[in-house]
């Protein structure tokens, strides 16, 4: 059985034909090439969206779509990853403009101090972006990366309130997504929110603050344990983990990054305790350095090296330690592609990330292009013991919100992820909102990281979340008067209602939502509930037909984790 | 205080046959050799909460005697809390945290046991032995992420992958809702090899919207049919299989659970107000340890004999702004104290109107203590022992546990120079003893306390919290 049906791609705005193969299942959905508006009946060059391209999608999107499969489908695997490496466009410099003195809110009339403290004091506007970014924006590779990054390097909005803070901090991992670690690990320790946030601003040499120097290497670079190339543990003779580092080392990398403040604002004076400026890195403020000698990490900087010297080597030293690599690639691989990659898997990343094929280490493109085109990554649906990953609440919502081709300004996201346990931006500590070591429970060894999130409230809020945008118009929709240049959330339900037959429809959501992986049981009982709906409305019994079916697989373990 | 001794339920329950007696109260399963069973006299629970971030316990519990001075000189001008303003513990020379001052009561009804000095510990540890190699050490010291996991996981030279109440659990009959409860969200310390434990939101209810188990029509039966269908992942233990599993499972006892947590019944919420005041507390412990409170409530329904809970506070990584400027007791810590101890306060008053006061013992847990010497920011960097308090009418009278340390900075307690004391207690001589209190048999002790030998040879032993 073969359906012509028309849809409108939300990149391009052209019209293309799609050819759906349906029923029987197998097989895959082919689909011609684009064609340039408003070229009319060109013969169309079917594409192949298979399992694969989905699986990419899911890796390197927050969600599939079948305008987005087409793409990858058409261009081919890398090139569509080369292209995405090179995509530009969601930027949050519009909000790190917002750097205000922390009393600017509580100048205000007492009537305005909610909304102020909001926009001017909170991640919030920062999430609202990011939502809208992620639900429409084309460099959807770069903020997936951005978010990964953001859970690795966090600061959060549970202890340190700025708008311009949160979206400066956001920007550098954006801007740096594709860039060096380097550059960006330097980047963040200056960051002033970063900062704030550790207490690296206004560390002094009289009592130096540990808690930077600690976690810039145990989170943001090198981890707890020494690591192999391939990310297994070093060890000692009696089988325990060997560390990279000791109290020793964190207490010198405090002293040799001591001496450092916020900027301020324009106008205000260099010891204004209102005046912070969160948006600009900090400044040095020498008398607070200690200028003595500092060993770390195999490191010596000799006494009297400048600020920026002691800086450097501190940053050289974490970014060049041998466990660095690993750590950071296997992180990015459980963020993008599965909870437990092969040592193996591994191994190859780390290599790129030591060196890219031309001598430069830290290179996240080339290590994003690894992680992405690596056999591990790549194929149909995998069924292997230790595939997997339980998609994260931010990517549930973002994966089902894409689907129903949602228009956003973000605000109804926000007013869901709480209840999931996952605020972008507001994790509950530096260390996220989920260990990359949680074990799964009953999983013999496995790891789950996004598994640390479920929990009977939390389940109940993704299945409520899923069964509420398609079957309510849930009041978080409207556009909320309070924020400026609000536009609420409206889902598009064109191409589904385009697709009026059943086993069309039960193709569909197999091949977007399940790459393929719906049981024969499943179909059944999908075309059940989906035939079950009726409308005298073609248009309106397909929507229905499809919210129906968009809810129930929404619900199912082979959406929710994604393989 | 003082508990009901086995000859007390014996007498109570003279005239019966010994068979339904101990059925009754639950002996027959203390035995190992009956179902659980549910009734007040045999009940126990055990509820752990764990203070995230590394709570400074240096200032929950200060001597008041020759020993002050030398916390003062630690501490320092910006920590050292002044002596007249602490409260008083009367019978000993120690003080509470002002903040504190809502556990009063618990003390003087001799129920509140302060435990001194408690860490991660692989062998008993001198400082000599510190310093001779690191083979000697827990590992990963000073660390959040791995200072929990051994608290949790109690495996401190190697990789923790589960906890001491998921352990605690396997050893226990089976019941059909969980009776290892977590209101503070998952954790490690949940984790055991047998079956999943019940994680509760600390607000709202459960409720699986457009849901209808009577629904009629067409639409939503095949619907919910469908859903069925597609619950299922599997049944490999795999991250799909397992995921299907717990999604399910939650969804049938979220129903369960709604009922307990928000049916108007409950004779528990009254107690959950501050002592001063009168409102409602509305903190996150509060609010997790009400819900505590109201699953101790309903333990009949629910089927428990046993009840294992793990709740939270988190907040007290306190590396800037501990204390305010102007006043060593106000602050960060200062309220985060304050919360903890009126929701303790209002639970033990919760079970003491229960009738389970003897019944229900609760034990802080933290990351590590902090650092005695204060940074450069009013606030304290990572460290490792650290004191603990344990509330509830079992726990023997008046009494303080283990050793407060030689507070000299750079002494011989100290890793270095900025008041990191070497633990004289093990986690396990602290908690063991209320696992066995709990019901966990001596025989199961080694596999609910990996390392248990070591802390059970002499002259090391648990502390004696009960009699």
């Amino acid at each position: 059985m073969v359906h012509q049906t028309i849809l409108r791609t939300g990149i391009a705005g052209t019209l293309l034909t799609l050819a759906a193969c349906s029923g029987g299942g197998g097989g895959s959905t082919t689909t011609p090439t684009p064609t340039p508006t408003p070229t009319p009946t060109p013969t169309p060059t079917p594409v192949v969206v298979t399992g694969d391209v989905i699986r990419l999608a899911k890796q390197a999107s927050f969600g599939p779509t079948m305008t987005l499969a087409t793409r990858i489908a058409t261009v081919g695997t890398t090139a569509w990853i080369d292209e995405q490496l090179a995509a530009t466009g969601s930027s949050y410099a519009d909000l790190a403009s917002r750097a205000v003195a922390r009393n600017f809110c509580t100048l205000m009339a007492s009537a305005m101090q909610a909304v102020c403290n909001r926009d001017y004091m909170s991640s919030f506007p920062v999430a609202y972006a990011f939502y809208a970014h992620a639900a429409t924006g084309n460099d959807q590779l770069r903020q997936r990366v951005a978010f990964a990054l953001s859970q690795i390097l966090v600061a959060s909005d549970f202890e340190v309130h700025s708008t311009a803070g949160t979206a400066t901090l956001n920007q550098l991992f954006l801007d740096n997504a594709f860039g060096n670690y380097r550059t960006l690990l330097r980047a963040v320790t200056l960051n002033a929110y970063m900062g704030a946030y550790l207490n690296l601003a206004d560390s002094t040499k009289s009592a130096p603050n540990e808690n930077y120097a600690r976690e810039l290497m145990q989170l943001f670079s090198t981890g707890v344990d020494a690591l192999n190339a391939d990310g297994s543990v070093r060890t000692d003779a009696s089988g325990a983990a060997l560390p990279v580092f000791t109290a020793a080392d964190v207490h010198d990398i405090a002293r040799a990054l001591t001496g450092w403040t916020y900027a301020r604002l324009a106008g205000a004076a260099a010891n204004d305790g209102n005046a912070l400026d969160y948006s600009q890195p900090m400044v040095t403020i020498a008398g607070n350095y200690d200028t003595g000698v500092k060993t770390f990490l195999g490191t010596t900087v000799a006494a009297g090296a400048s600020q920026t010297t002691s800086l450097d080597a501190v940053i050289d030293a974490v970014f060049n330690n041998a466990s660095t690599a690993p750590y950071v690639s296997k992180f990015l691989i459980q963020q993008l592609v599965l909870s437990n990659p092969s040592p193996a898997y591994v191994g190859r990343v780390s290599a790129v990330f030591a060196n890219d094929g031309a001598g430069v280490r830290g290179n996240l493109r080339a290590v994003i292009r690894a992680i992405l085109i690596d056999a591990e990554a790549r194929g149909d649906a995998k069924a292997g013991a230790s595939d997997g990953k339980l998609k994260e609440p931010v990517l549930y919502m973002l994966s089902l919100a894409r689907l129903m081709a949602v228009t956003t300004d973000g605000y109804a996201f926000v007013t869901r992820d709480a209840a999931m346990q996952q605020s972008p931006f507001r994790a509950p500590s530096v260390f996220n909102f989920y260990p990359p070591d949680y074990p799964l429970p009953l999983g013999g060894g496995l790891l789950s990281p996004a598994t640390k999130l479920m929990t009977a409230s939390t389940i109940l809020a993704r299945h409520n979340f899923a069964y509420d945008w398609n079957f309510t118009t849930p009041s978080e929709w409207a556009v909320q008067a309070s924020i400026t240049g609000a536009t609420g959330t409206t889902p598009n339900w064109t191409e589904w209602e385009a697709i009026t037959d059943a086993n069309a429809l039960a193709d569909r959501i197999d091949l977007l939502m399940l790459n393929r992986t719906m049981t024969a049981a499943q179909r059944t009982a999908l075309l059940a509930a989906i035939n079950a709906v009726t409308n005298a409305d073609p248009a309106m019994q397909a929507r229905k037909r499809a919210q129906t079916a968009l809810y129930v697989v929404a619900t199912a373990p082979l959406f929710q984790v994604d393989r | 205080m003082r508990t009901p001794s086995r000859r007390d339920l014996l007498r109570l329950s003279a005239g019966t046959g010994a068979a339904a007696l101990f059925g009754q109260l639950g002996l027959i399963d203390a035995l190992g050799v009956g179902p659980a069973r549910a009734d007040a006299s045999s009940f126990r629970a055990m509820v752990g909460v764990f203070l995230f971030g590394g709570a400074d316990n240096w200032n929950m519990i200060v001597p008041t005697d020759t020993r002050y001075a030398a916390y003062a000189a630690g501490r320092g001008a910006t920590l050292a809390l002044p002596q007249a303003s602490l409260t008083p513990l009367p019978g000993v020379p120690f003080g509470l945290h002002p903040s504190l001052a809502p556990l009063t009561t618990a003390w003087n009804e001799g129920a509140l046991a302060p435990v001194f000095n408690v860490g991660t510990l692989s062998q008993p540890l001198t400082k000599a032995q510190y310093q001779a190699s690191s083979a000697n050490r827990p590992l990963a010291l000073f660390s959040h992420a791995d200072q929990q996991n051994e608290w949790q996981g109690l495996r401190m030279r190697g990789v923790n992958r589960d906890g001491f109440m998921g352990r605690t659990n396997d050893r226990e009959a089976a019941t059909t809702v969980p009776d290892l409860i977590s209101l503070g969200g998952n954790s490690l310390i949940l984790i055991g090899a047998r079956s999943s434990p019940l994680i509760l939101p600390s607000n709202g209810g459960l409720l699986r919207n457009g849901f209808n188990a009577t629904a009629t029509d067409a639409p939503t039966t095949t619907r919910q049919s469908a859903l069925t269908a597609f619950a299922d992942g599997g049944t490999a233990p795999t991250v799909t299989g397992i995921t299907a599993t717990s999604l399910t499972g939650n969804y049938g006892l979220a129903v369960t659970a709604n009922a307990v947590l928000t049916g108007t019944t409950s004779i528990v919420d009254q107690y959950f107000k501050n002592t001063v005041t009168g409102v409602a507390l509305t903190s996150d412990i509060s609010k997790q340890l009400l819900r505590v409170a109201r699953m101790i409530e309903a333990r009949s329904t629910l089927g428990h004999s046993r009840q294992t809970f793990f709740a939270s506070q988190g907040g007290y990584d306190t590396h800037a702004n501990q204390v305010d400027a102007a006043s060593t007791t106000t602050g960060t810590q200062a309220n985060l104290f304050n919360d903890l101890a009126q929701a303790l306060a209002a639970f033990y008053a919760a079970m003491k109107a229960l009738s389970l006061g003897d019944n229900v013992t609760l034990f802080t847990m933290s990351d590590f203590g902090r650092t005695f010497r204060v940074n450069a920011n009013a606030g304290t960097d990572h460290a490792w022992g650290n004191n603990h308090l344990v509330l509830g009418g079992a726990v023997k009278n008046q009494a303080l546990f283990g050793a407060y340390p030689d507070t000299t900075l750079g002494g011989v307690q100290d890793t270095d120079t900025n008041g990191r004391w070497i633990p004289t207690t093990a986690i396990e001589e602290y908690i063991a003893p209320i696992a066995a209190w709990y019901g966990v048999a001596a025989a199961d002790l080694p596999y609910v306390f990996p390392n248990y030998a070591t802390w059970t040879t002499a002259p090391r032993g648990l502390l004696g919290l009960f009699g």
